[in-house]
């Protein structure tokens, strides 16, 4: 579809005539090009699952974020330009705590997430009023975790700025197979820890290299504990449970 | 040379008491400046949502204003979160409205009084630079110093022994509260130049809790539409006018 | 440390001495007025004096001079007595009412009172309105405005009735309608409105228009519903629910040539409602942390004594 250059495509506030912004669709298409990641919500938490694409032997795997804590009660996991998601997951971290600094409270999971969005439009040249914080869209796609007062809740956002709740979803390289899996075997009673076989299984599919402890994370949020990453022990002992 | 001076004292006096599943506001309703009556009716009391009412006391330029901007962040509130502001929140929010005016603050004592998540009677006092407290009585103004030793000893059964055998009860019962109010305010107005006009009370009842203890009032009416949910009324009785 | 001044004739020390040296002759002591500045500015505050807030008025009418006054006597912001007494006596057909500081109003006009009954006696007549105005005002400016006395004299003499206000400074002026005091305003507003020379002390119905608590049973037959009365009362009445330095009841005094009047509380439109609670203790209520019983009486001899009876005619 993108075969066709056309002259619209360059600048990064211009519309096509057809009223299409392509800077940001060819943004989303980055994420295309990114690692795996799988987010599925049951009513006992949310699971989160990257694989962190270990490209080289020599690589220390344990440096290799793609999984980060927002605040106690909330998580989210990265697919695509993962430098791009700091600036947000910082964000993010900042108006959680603003939130419960002046009103005493957890921030709700959605109001997070419309936060993070709401940086998205944020590109171009400044205008008098508004300062652009990029010169370009960001290139990254985030899987928003988190509990609150309505349960636990699975948010998508995309370059855009568009976010959308889901009960289980994929993004990054192997999205689409992953995506059809997921709605093959997700059901609506399922417990977390068939979540995380689950979300494992689902990886297994569409990872090249053979799954093991060290080329995937695993990460919950639950309302007993809040937001972990699962340790190496705890992610070993899953695996092997598959 | 005499400066400008910004500030002045506008006298009245407000008082709170919460009860197990109730909170009752009140405040008179004189505003005066020195020896001279501004108004006979400027009210001090005032209901933010339909389970907390805030009463300011002190500079009423300040106070006035202070309430409007404070119902200005619950409607905000209420379209970014989609709910109403919990009642710890709302104190919360006050703090950090108050201390943002730390180097020219608003001259106002507040006191919110409310229903809390949880379903209890709540009273939330401030100073004029946001320093709060939780309590289950307090007094403001000035002739807190008349008021607050009197409800220390009514309420709190301060400097009194129980019948052998008995304990004094955590709670009162709504019709006690509201006479000990009524008391309160007569027996100011006696001994206090600037107190007295009118009385205004707010009762703010827990869901479910019914209407006991408000039969036989007269003068209620009630501010809130619906049945369900908490309720807020008010009751008005007047004070010597001397 | 004591510094004794010795006397050259006699070789005695005397008592004490201040860090001045005051002479000490007639008229006012200031040595606590420097010791108040110093303490002053140190932090320690001056403890505030009572004072009437008040509303007093006086007026001229027909048959004499009417004075009335509110009740209420103010320690700053806080009522000290609700029902305190104004309208002093200085001879039987002399009153003064007296704002500002209660103090200096009831002693300046305790000591005028007592100066002009010997003054009468003295000149075997009835004392003059007049003599007690030039005995309040030497005084007051004596000491030069520090009594804070702010007066209303008036009454009726062998020359007539007279009106006269009395500043704490020692100022004086004659006038058919006065006000003093924090509702002085107020009150000369109705004054103003209403006063006109030759007011009837009659017998009128009352007007529709007087509000509710008019009409009570303090109001005495002899006196009711007059004209100039009215309009003291209204006066005083302003000040009351206008100025927050005054308050509670109206007293009056109708004072003609032939009798003087006292209208204590003469309308009560401030009285408290009854409180809603009962506020009685248990016995027991007080805690008491420990208990010590010992007899006064150490021992107890009872000797009848013989003889005669004590003589008590």
């Amino acid at each position: 579809m993108f075969l066709t250059r056309s002259e619209y495509d360059r600048g990064v506030n211009t519309f096509s005539p057809e009223g299409r912004l392509f800077q940001v669709e060819y943004a989303i298409e980055a994420i295309k090009l990114g690692s795996t990641t799988v987010g599925v919500r049951t009513n006992e938490g949310v699971v989160l699952a990257v694989e962190k694409r270990v490209q080289s032997p020599l690589l220390e795997s344990s440096s290799i974020e793609k999984i980060m804590e927002i605040d106690t009660h909330l998580g989210c996991a990265m697919s695509g330009l993962t430098a791009d998601a700091r600036m947000m997951i910082d964000h993010a971290r900042v108006t959680a705590q603003n939130h419960a600094f002046t009103y005493d409270e957890r921030i709700k999971v959605e109001s997070v997430t419309q936060a993070v969005c709401d940086l998205a439009l944020r590109f171009g040249e400044s205008v008098h009023d508004e300062e652009a914080l990029m010169s370009r869209p960001f290139g990254v796609a985030l899987l928003i975790a988190g509990i609150d007062e309505l349960g636990p809740q699975l948010y998508h956002t995309d370059p855009s700025g568009t976010f959308m709740r889901y009960e289980a979803k994929a993004i990054g390289s192997g999205s689409e197979a992953a995506q059809s899996e997921l709605q093959d075997k997700w059901y609506r009673r399922m417990s977390l820890l068939e979540a995380q076989k689950l979300t494992l299984r689902v990886l297994k599919q569409v990872m090249e290299e053979k799954l093991d402890h060290h080329n995937v994370q695993l990460a919950q949020v639950t309302p007993e504990k809040g937001f972990e990453i699962l340790d190496e022990v705890r992610l070993k002992e899953i695996i092997d449970a598959m | 040379m005499s400066s400008f001076n910004p500030y002045t004292q506008n006298g009245g006096t407000i008082l709170a008491i919460a009860g197990a599943d109730f909170s009752v506001v009140a405040g008179d309703t004189r505003q005066s400046e020195g020896y001279n009556i501004q108004t006979r009716y400027a009210p001090k009391v005032f209901r933010l949502t339909d389970r907390a009412v805030l009463a300011v006391n002190g500079f009423a330029a300040d106070g006035n204003m202070f309430v409007k901007k404070v119902k200005q962040r619950l409607e905000w509130y209420r379209h970014a979160h989609a709910k109403d502001m919990p009642l710890r929140s709302i104190a919360r929010l006050i703090q950090t409205m108050l201390y943002s005016r730390r180097f020219f603050p608003y001259y106002v004592y507040n006191i919110l009084g409310g229903i809390e998540e949880d379903g209890s009677g709540a009273v939330y006092s401030f100073d004029p630079v946001g320093s709060y407290e939780r309590e289950t009585c307090r007094a403001a103004g000035p002739a807190q110093s008349l008021l607050q030793p009197f409800l220390d000893n009514q309420i709190y059964f301060k400097n009194q022994q129980p019948a052998p055998g008995m304990s004094h009860p955590t709670h009162l019962p709504l019709q006690a509260v509201l006479a000990l109010v009524i008391d309160s305010f007569t027996s100011a107005t006696e001994r206090h130049i600037e107190v007295g006009d009118g009385l205004e009370m707010y009762i703010i009842l827990g869901k479910g809790r019914g209407l006991q203890g408000l039969e036989g009032v007269k003068g209620v009416q009630e501010l809130t539409i619906s049945e369900d949910g908490e309720r807020i009324f008010v009751v008005r009785r007047e004070l010597k006018k001397d | 440390m004591e510094c004794g001044v010795r006397c050259p004739r006699r070789r005695r020390v005397r008592p004490f001495c201040t860090q001045t040296a005051m002479y000490r002759g007639p008229g006012f002591d200031f040595s606590n007025s420097l010791r108040n500045d110093f303490l002053q500015h140190k932090g320690v505050a001056l403890p505030k004096a009572t004072s009437t807030g008040t509303t007093i008025v006086g007026c001229i009418f027909k048959d004499g001079i009417i004075l009335g006054a509110d009740t209420r006597a103010t320690e700053g912001e806080i009522v000290a007595d609700k029902n305190c007494e104004k309208i002093h006596y200085i001879a039987e057909s002399i009153r003064c009412c007296g704002a500002g500081t209660a103090a200096d109003t009831e002693f300046v006009t305790a000591a005028i009172s007592s100066n002009i009954e010997l003054h009468a006696l003295s000149t075997g007549r009835k004392p003059r309105v007049v003599a007690a105005m030039t005995m309040l005002k030497q005084y007051l400016f004596q000491y030069q405005g520090h009594v804070g006395a702010a007066l209303v004299l008036g009454g009726v003499d062998s020359t007539g009735a007279h009106l006269f206000t009395v500043h704490p400074h020692g100022s004086t002026d004659k006038l058919p309608y006065v006000t003093m005091g924090s509702g002085s305003l107020a009150a000369m507003a109705v004054f103003e409105n209403g006063w006109k020379p030759n007011m009837e002390v009659g017998r009128q119905p009352l007007s529709p228009a007087l509000p509710s608590w008019y009409s009570n049973d303090n109001v005495r037959p002899a006196v009711q519903r007059e004209e100039a009365l009215k309009l003291v009362c209204d006066a005083v009445a302003a000040g009351i629910f206008n100025d927050l330095g005054s308050g509670s009841n109206i007293d009056a005094c109708v004072i003609t040539a032939t009798h003087t009047e006292m209208l204590r509380n003469f309308v009560k439109p401030n009285e408290r409602v009854a409180k809603e609670l009962k506020y009685g203790f248990r016995h027991g209520t007080t805690a008491i942390k420990s208990e010590h019983i010992r007899s006064l009486v150490v021992s107890e001899e009872i000797t009848p004594i013989r003889g005669e009876a004590m003589d008590v005619s």
